[in-house]
């Protein structure tokens, strides 16, 4: 069983597509380093190729498909990349394998076995990219940085960034990917990304404290207890977000 | 008073207002804080499973009014309490910085009068809006009564504005809010209505024109407090769709707040089916192309419990079936039970690539159990199905009688 390992960036992913285009044995999994690493099984496995990043293959892909399919079908690929599916990797190759051949009608097949997996898998992390922009809530810290900690399911920092530059545009802070360890930092004038281990931070500012507090009872308050219903409440808003929610703290 | 006591007592006391929408507005960010999402975000959830997007709060639950439904009524005692503009606005700017909210919903009590009490309401937007530089979503009420020079600065201000119609019709108004009338509620909409048109006109002659409630305008009726039948809220809906351009009508199922010689009974629930039903046929009204009169009719004046109104459509008008997904129109693949707006959509897309069979519908995630009897696909039914007109109805209800639950329990051998 062939299996192709790439590094964890958009043109390592990219990379390793464009070897399992020109390999003759098609490889059974494309997972990534992450992925690969965290598997024993797997590392038993003989016939593992690890891909290292070439901009030139990577860019070969990115423009193929482009000029050949279409900027849907690209942002397709991103989003797929930017999820945590462990299967990605494999299911980007027969998706564009099958793009290809359709050209810029591929995202219409919208139930053939190459295309929906693709699509599902997008759609998840549009969904959270969504949510996020809604569940994400800023701490203001005592050196004058709005800060945020999240547990995304998919690695979508940088999908919500913009947003909140547009939006928050006068205020500095920092939205904290702690499952990834990567962070956005903005300054007032652009974001950047970058590593952020799990690290102490400063304090929070004094008038904090107060406004959660304000938010809290808001948040009792505006239920109608007549009306209750825990269950949808959690379809909604799934538990798993609780954790960094200042209106679900106890 | 310390603000977190004020917003536990106004919270409260907007809380049966129901609509928290922040969509359609695109206001962008100019050099200030926040902006509008034009599909509007929810920022959390109530235990009600609710959403809650706006800070939705009343600027004073001091009122002169005693309609008989409303929690803040006059008559009623209960805890008073104001904000200032000025407290209202940093704690929407707070809120904000934040990520808490989409912006302000801003509505009040009647207090001392509608003219100071808009006012208040236009003081709060100034603050935001000059001062603050603020961008995001503003929702607020129309006070009827207010001077038509006050609703319009409000306008200004404003994404969205709305009066609340509460009652569906003049005889309800009488009897549980005699202070208010039909014309004191529709003058201000109608003003809104016309505010909209005249901006709409000017789009074309100007290449800046001002913003005027840029998300439309929107009500709200009780659902369950008197006995106005469902036929009359929804033809009322489907009027004020069409002639007043509203963008959404909202309905609560009343919650027995006060008691009152005109009022169901404090212990009553609140009509949640009704109240869901009458959104689901709202629904169709606004993105299915049916007309009020289709749904319900002088012999069938209420909804269905047991069936939602649009298989309660599809059943009474069976001759219209079955449409055929390969052929049929869009407007007639949406009449389809069990086939909505994004269903509809891709099947329209993904025929022109190929015949659509049974298995690609459920893929496409057309919920088939209601579907299958309404539709052919390349002009065959669904294998192996028969289909009794007269037991349709029992195939369609969703709940297993009671009996038949106990059987499968006693099967299963538990």
């Amino acid at each position: 069983m062939k299996i192709l390992v790439y590094e964890n960036t958009f043109q390592g992913f990219l990379t390793a597509i464009y070897e399992a285009f020109y390999s003759l044995e098609k490889p059974a999994k494309i997972i990534s380093k992450f992925d690969y690493l965290r598997d024993f099984q797997l590392q038993l496995e003989t016939e593992v190729v690890e891909i290292s990043v070439n901009q030139e293959k990577a860019d070969k892909v990115y423009n193929a498909v482009l000029k050949k399919i279409s900027t849907g079908t690209l942002s397709n690929l991103y989003y797929l990349f930017l999820s945590s599916d462990y299967d990605k990797g494999i299911l980007a190759f027969y998706y564009l394998k099958f793009a290809f051949k359709k050209g810029k009608y591929t995202d219409n097949y919208l139930v053939d076995e190459n295309v929906k997996p693709v699509h599902d898998i997008v759609w998840k992390v549009k969904q959270e990219k969504h949510r996020m922009k809604g569940l994400l809530r800023f701490k203001l810290l005592d050196n004058g940085i709005y800060y945020a900690a999240f547990e995304p399911d998919h690695d979508i920092t940088e999908l919500i960034a913009p947003h909140f530059s547009r939006r928050l545009g006068d205020q500095f802070w920092i939205i904290h990917d702690l499952k990834r360890l990567k962070a956005a930092l903005y300054n007032k004038e652009e974001w950047i990304i970058s590593d952020l281990t799990e690290k102490e931070l400063p304090p929070l500012s004094a008038k904090e404290i107060e406004i959660q507090e304000i938010w809290k009872k808001y948040f009792k308050h505006i239920s109608i207890k007549e009306r209750k219903n825990n269950k949808l409440q959690k379809s909604f808003m799934p538990v798993r977000y609780w954790k960094h929610l200042v209106e679900k703290e106890e | 008073m310390e603000t977190v006591k004020k917003m536990a007592i106004l919270a409260d006391s907007a809380k049966y207002d129901v609509s928290c929408s922040s969509s359609g507005s695109n206001r962008k960010n100019s050099g200030g804080v926040g902006n509008g999402a034009l599909s509007g975000i929810c920022h959390s959830w109530s235990e009600d499973g609710r959403c809650i997007s706006l800070l939705k709060t009343l600027y004073t639950n001091n009122c002169v009014y005693d309609c008989a439904y409303c929690i803040n009524r006059i008559s009623n005692d209960i805890p008073r309490a104001s904000f200032t503009p000025r407290e209202l606005a940093d704690l929407t700017i707070d809120f904000y910085r934040r990520n808490y909210i989409e912006g302000l919903f801003l509505s009040s009590g009647v207090y001392p009068n509608p003219d100071k009490t808009m006012e208040n309401l236009i003081e709060t937007m100034e603050i935001l809006r000059k001062e603050y530089k603020f961008f995001g979503y503003i929702h607020v009420k129309a006070i009827p009564g207010a001077d038509p020079v006050l609703i319009n600065k409000a306008g200004m201000l404003a994404d969205r504005m709305s009066v609340n119609i509460e009652l569906p019709s003049e005889k309800s108004l009488r009897l549980l809010a005699p202070q208010k009338s039909k014309e004191k509620i529709f003058k201000p909409m109608a003003q809104i209505t016309q505010g909209l048109l005249q901006i709409g006109e000017e789009k074309g002659k100007y290449r800046f024109s001002q913003k005027f409630v840029p998300a439309g305008q929107s009500t709200q009726m009780i659902v369950g407090a008197t006995n106005d039948t469902d036929l009359s809220i929804i033809s009322l809906s489907q009027g004020l769709y069409d002639n007043f351009k509203l963008k959404r009508v909202y309905y609560s199922a009343y919650v027995p707040v006060n008691e009152g010689p005109n009022l169901p009974a404090l212990i009553q629930a609140p009509p949640m089916k009704r109240e869901n039903r009458l959104y689901q046929a709202d629904w169709l009204l606004r993105f299915y192309g049916f007309k009020a009169s289709e749904l319900l009719d002088q012999d069938n004046q209420n909804f269905d419990m047991d069936l939602d109104p649009k298989c309660d459509w599809a059943i009474r008008h069976f001759d219209f079936f079955p449409v055929e997904i390969n052929k049929a129109s869009y407007n007639e693949i949406l009449r389809v039970p069990g086939i909505g707006v994004k269903s509809a959509k891709k099947i329209i897309k993904m025929r022109k690539f190929g015949k659509i069979d049974f298995l690609g519908l459920k893929k496409l995630g057309v919920v088939l159990k209601r579907a299958k009897y309404f539709i052919t696909c390349n002009g065959r039914y669904s294998e192996g199905l028969y289909i009794y007109p007269e037991n349709l109805r029992n195939k369609l209800i969703q709940k297993k009688p009671a009996d038949m639950q106990i059987k499968i329990f006693l099967e299963s051998g538990l």
